[in-house]
């Protein structure tokens, strides 16, 4: 299923008759979606931060739009440019993604505890980000490259290894929640290139003991691999009324303001755990929670709707994606959008860890912001390639 | 089919999702509404404001003035980073002039709780708020707010009396829980402050405020229950009698200076009415000023009011202070001879220079005396060896019958006055001397003792305030008062209206000592020739005097200790009252250490009733003579 007939030879034709084609084939469907999602973000993100910099209510406003503006450059760029290209180069990708997660550790300021971000000028730059897109463009590359070999035990082992260095390096760093998007893209990589079953299950049972060892077996024989603090934020959303005001305070604190949300908000000057900073980070890895205090269930559920739209039609450009390397891409942007979704929801509503990892499209943050649009671009880009092949 | 699974995995997501948010929101959305407002409200404790304490003409003495309070909220200290926060509190403790290490402290001792704001200085001035208020970017976490503090309006009159008001110390909550004091409460500790504190407290304001995460007051404040100001405490004191029995105090210590008195260093000087018990005046030598108290209290000021160098000032010694009587006891033993018929009053009785008593020899102050005395007589000069006689017939009895007199005239026990602690002082008895002693020989009482006991010598111990009260009793016919200093509670009347008076004090009815008038004007004769009479012990100050006053001199041997002596001191007493036969003020004077009760105490007596009784000081001829 995953390998598929190759796309029957497309006739030339006139330049202007391609750009056409090309434009015809762009799913319109999903660049709504994602405008949608963008607009409907600013708006949150403009009521949430009004009060944050006394004197300058647009302050992250502006410069969320800023953001929006320069990614939306990177979307076309990665539109237009064929995937191919990046197969070529993936070992660049692959080199640059390790120099970028390792030039983090001298030159990064350390921000509570951890060193993800280095600034240029007023930009924070976050390498761990655009790691991402890098990652999974290498992935899917080196394994298109041995497709007739998936499934040998080297090639997945090779995959794997070949993943474990950037989630270790920003494990490191210590940003968890990226090691853990890191682990779910290799994961979607291997699913969609064609990973057998067995290999799969293998590999998760795996994942899953390693997981359990450093929370529980190696900390008990008394080696420590997580920080107390991560260890805390990652059980600590189980049983959030331990200690109500340390380590769970953000977890008891943000359930407090989507509960208190109700069916349609407090609205902007009544959302009280937003206003008097009763919820931490709210402009970014919480905003989900003030979004929820200020417009209610109803204005949570017109974003998790539009996210679905995005994640359906990225579902259908995996279908229609004309070669292996392409599908394995497509596959592992779909799955990792939809895991950080997940993890940043969840962590608000007290269903998954503290991980501090962005809302997409919504968080303030630029790295964020052009990393999600340049993986947008790919997914149009493997969609117009996939539909001039003739895929449906 | 892979992309089923994916899609599988979304469609799961995206269920759980809204699922959870549904339950939260619409489903429990209550009561996280409800958490949500409570999270930002904090109920706070509003002190009410202060009663005032005025004197019986209404003259305040203790009242309220505003003060600008400079508070560190320990939350936003937390958010800084350690230079930052190091940073501004030395910014803070440099311009308040408060030691840096006293702010580290403070804020440790309340490390637990980040939310309740801790003064750091009270009473700012103005420049310094206004600096705080335009670099308040320098200043993170440091707000000014409004306070009050206790006000001295005459300065440091009637200190022991008023007492001060402190911080209310976790004993004391222990104690008061049930009366609504809580930690943090600035009570009463000393004085009518303590005392009445019930009254003067008030009511404490229990109210609502919204508050962000950092604890910054983000609404107006929203009572459940305003403060209610506490009651005005009116004394029986009057301000003006009471400033110049302090003077007169300063004056007889000066006097037993001169006199060669070097150990004369304090005393006590009560005025009161001998009718009913109200105290016009209470002093008590060395004094303090009661504004060291007021807002944070300088450990440096209280050390120096502990040395020993300063005496005790906080001690009120009209009513803590416990002395041996000497002479002004003499009437107790006049009155308990005639009583139990072991004396007329008109028996002659030699007054000698010395009386041997069992081997042991008594002298009298005046070596040299030698003639037969009345009692009337006796008193009026202070022959000790008559009272010397009387006490080896007490000896005779085995009912101690002078000590039962002693303890009928309020010797031995508190008086009940309204200020404390109050010392009850000590009746020796037979009894007393078995329990007290540990040697077979000091357990026994011997003839010694009863001769003694007889001119207030030996182990008699008493108050200031009970000898006030004695000599009231003489004075008004055999009742014993209860001194008391609080005249009401009382409410301020609005706009120009008399004040509401909510309690009167109520004294216990006077008790009648069932005392033999015969007996009673025996005594009150000696008093008014003590005054008068040529032979008179303090004739030469109240002889010319233009009201008649009567009254004793006291000259009480004391074994005392003082920084770099210890040794035998005359302690200088005089008691009596005044108009005779229709008296409104008997008064009292002690000087510690101060010789002779007629050189030194009876001219600082004279000076109060020259103010009572409005008399010039040059009208009349006061000398003093060198008596018992």
């Amino acid at each position: 299923m995953a390998t598929r007939a190759l796309p029957r030879a497309q006739a030339r034709s006139a330049l202007g008759t391609e750009v056409g084609a090309f434009l015809r084939h762009i799913d319109y469907l999903l660049l709504l979606a994602v405008g949608g999602v963008i607009a409907y973000g600013l708006w949150v993100l403009s009521a949430v931060t009004r009060n944050d910099i006394p004197g300058d209510s647009g302050y992250y406003l502006f410069r969320q739009e800023i953001y929006v503006a320069f990614g939306v450059l990177v979307l076309a760029v990665f539109t237009a440019v064929n995937p191919d290209v990046f197969r070529r180069y993936k070992r660049v990708l692959y080199g640059l993604a390790i120099f970028l997660l390792l030039i983090v550790f001298p030159l990064a300021e350390n921000v509570r505890g951890s060193q993800r971000w280095i600034a240029f000028g007023s930009f924070n730059f976050q390498p761990s980000e655009l790691g991402k897109v890098l990652l999974i463009l290498f992935l899917a590359g080196f394994l298109a490259d041995r497709s007739r070999r998936v499934g040998e035990w080297r090639v997945t082992w090779s995959v794997v290894g070949l993943a474990a260095i950037p989630i270790v390096l920003v494990f490191e760093e210590p940003d968890f929640g990226s090691a853990l998007i890191y682990g779910c893209a290799a994961a979607a990589v291997l699913l969609f290139g064609g990973l057998p079953w067995k290999q799969l299950g293998i590999l998760a049972a795996l994942a899953a003991l390693i997981s359990l060892s450093m929370l529980w077996f190696l900390p008990a024989a008394g080696v420590d691999v997580l920080d107390q603090y991560q260890k805390d934020r990652l059980i600590g959303f189980v049983h959030p009324d331990v200690d109500p005001r340390g380590t769970t305070y953000n977890i008891t604190q943000s359930i407090t303001a989507v509960g208190s949300g109700g069916y349609d908000g407090r609205g902007v000057a009544g959302a009280t755990q937003t206003n008097l900073d009763f919820l931490p980070e709210h402009n970014t890895d919480f905003i989900f929670s003030s979004l929820a205090e200020q417009r209610g269930f109803l204005g949570a559920a017109i974003l998790l709707l539009l996210y679905a739209l995005i994640a359906w039609r990225g579902i259908k450009i995996v279908a229609v994606a004309p070669s292996l390397f392409m599908a394995a891409t497509a596959g592992a942007i779909v799955f990792t959008f939809l895991v950080q979704i997940f993890i940043n929801v969840g962590m608000t509503i007290g269903i998954a860890p503290v991980t501090g990892i962005p809302l997409p499209f919504v968080s303030f943050g630029g790295s964020s912001m052009i990393t999600t649009l340049a993986m947008i671009g790919l997914l149009e880009a493997i969609h117009v390639r996939g539909k001039l092949a003739g895929y449906k | 089919m892979r992309i089923a699974v994916v899609g599988v995995f979304a469609v799961t997501i995206f269920c759980v999702l809204f699922f959870r948010l549904w339950a939260l929101q619409v489903i429990s959305g209550q009561t996280y509404l409800e958490d949500a407002r409570n999270n930002q409200v904090r109920t706070f404790r509003a002190p009410a404001q202060r009663g005032s304490i005025i004197d019986r003409h209404g003259n305040v003495l203790v009242s309220n003035v505003p003060s600008t309070v400079a508070q560190l909220w320990p939350a936003a200290l937390d958010q800084l980073t350690p230079e930052r926060r190091e940073a501004t509190l030395r910014r803070v403790a440099r311009l308040l002039q408060v030691p840096y290490r006293r702010i580290e402290r403070d804020l440790e001792k309340r490390k637990d709780d980040l939310l309740t704001p801790i003064t750091v200085k009270n009473d700012v001035p103005d420049a310094k708020v206004n600096y705080l208020l335009e670099h308040q970017n320098d200043f993170p976490g440091v707000q000014i707010s409004q306070g009050s503090l206790r006000h001295y309006d005459q300065g440091s009159i009637a200190a022991q009396v008023l007492g001060y008001v402190g911080e209310i110390s976790q004993e004391q909550v222990d104690a008061r829980k049930k009366a609504g004091y809580a930690p943090g409460d600035r009570i009463g500790q000393t004085g009518v402050e303590a005392t009445y504190d019930m009254y003067l407290r008030g009511r404490p304001g229990i109210g609502r405020v919204y508050v962000d995460a950092l604890g910054r007051v983000k609404s107006a404040r929203e009572y459940e229950q305003l403060p209610e100001a506490g009651d005005n405490v009116r004394l029986t004191l009057d301000a003006g009698l009471q400033k110049t029995a302090e003077e007169a105090l300063d004056y007889g210590i000066r006097i037993a200076h001169d006199d060669g008195r070097w150990a004369a260093d304090g005393g006590a000087l009560i005025a009161m009415d001998p009718n009913t018990g109200e105290i016009l005046a209470l002093a008590s030598n060395p004094s303090f000023d009661p504004s060291i108290y007021v807002g944070r209290v300088k450990q440096g000021n209280l050390n120096r009011l502990g040395k020993s160098s300063q005496n005790h000032p906080t001690l009120d010694r009209a009513v803590s202070g416990v002395y041996p009587p000497g002479s002004t006891f003499k009437p107790i033993t006049a009155l308990a001879a005639l009583e139990e018929g072991m004396v007329a009053p008109d028996e002659l009785i030699q007054c000698t220079g010395k009386e041997v008593v069992d081997g042991q020899t008594f002298t009298n102050w005046d070596p040299y005396a030698n003639e037969p005395m009345t009692m009337t007589t006796a008193l009026a000069a202070s022959c000790d060896t008559y009272f010397y006689q009387l006490g080896l017939r007490f000896y005779e009895r085995k009912d101690s019958p002078l000590q039962k007199w002693a303890r009928k005239m309020g010797f031995g026990a508190p008086t009940g006055v309204d200020i404390g602690p109050e010392e009850k002082g000590l009746v020796p008895t037979p009894n007393w001397r078995r329990r007290y002693f540990k040697t077979e020989i000091d357990k026994i009482w011997t003839s010694g003792d009863s001769v003694q006991l007889a001119i207030g010598q030996g182990d008699v111990l008493v108050t200031p305030l009970q000898m006030t009260r004695l000599y009231a009793m003489i004075a008004s016919g055999g009742k014993l008062v209860e001194p008391h200093i609080v005249k009401s509670v009382e409410e301020p009347g609005n706009q120009g209206q008399p004040p509401v008076v909510l309690r009167p004090y109520a004294p216990k009815p006077p008790k009648d000592v069932r005392l033999d008038p015969g007996a009673l004007r025996v005594v009150q004769e000696g008093l008014y020739n003590a005054t008068h009479a040529s032979y008179g012990t303090s004739s030469g100050i109240f002889g010319a005097f233009p009201i008649e006053i009567a009254g004793k001199t006291g000259t009480a041997e004391k074994f005392v200790r003082l920084p770099g002596y210890q040794g035998l001191q005359d302690q200088a007493w005089w008691c009596g009252y005044g108009p005779y036969g229709k008296p409104k003020l008997v008064v009292c004077a002690l000087i510690e250490n101060g010789g002779h009760g007629g050189v030194a105490a009876a001219p600082a007596a004279l000076k109060v009733f020259e103010k009572y009784f409005k008399v010039d000081p040059n009208s009349y001829v006061s000398a003093v003579k060198n008596s018992d």
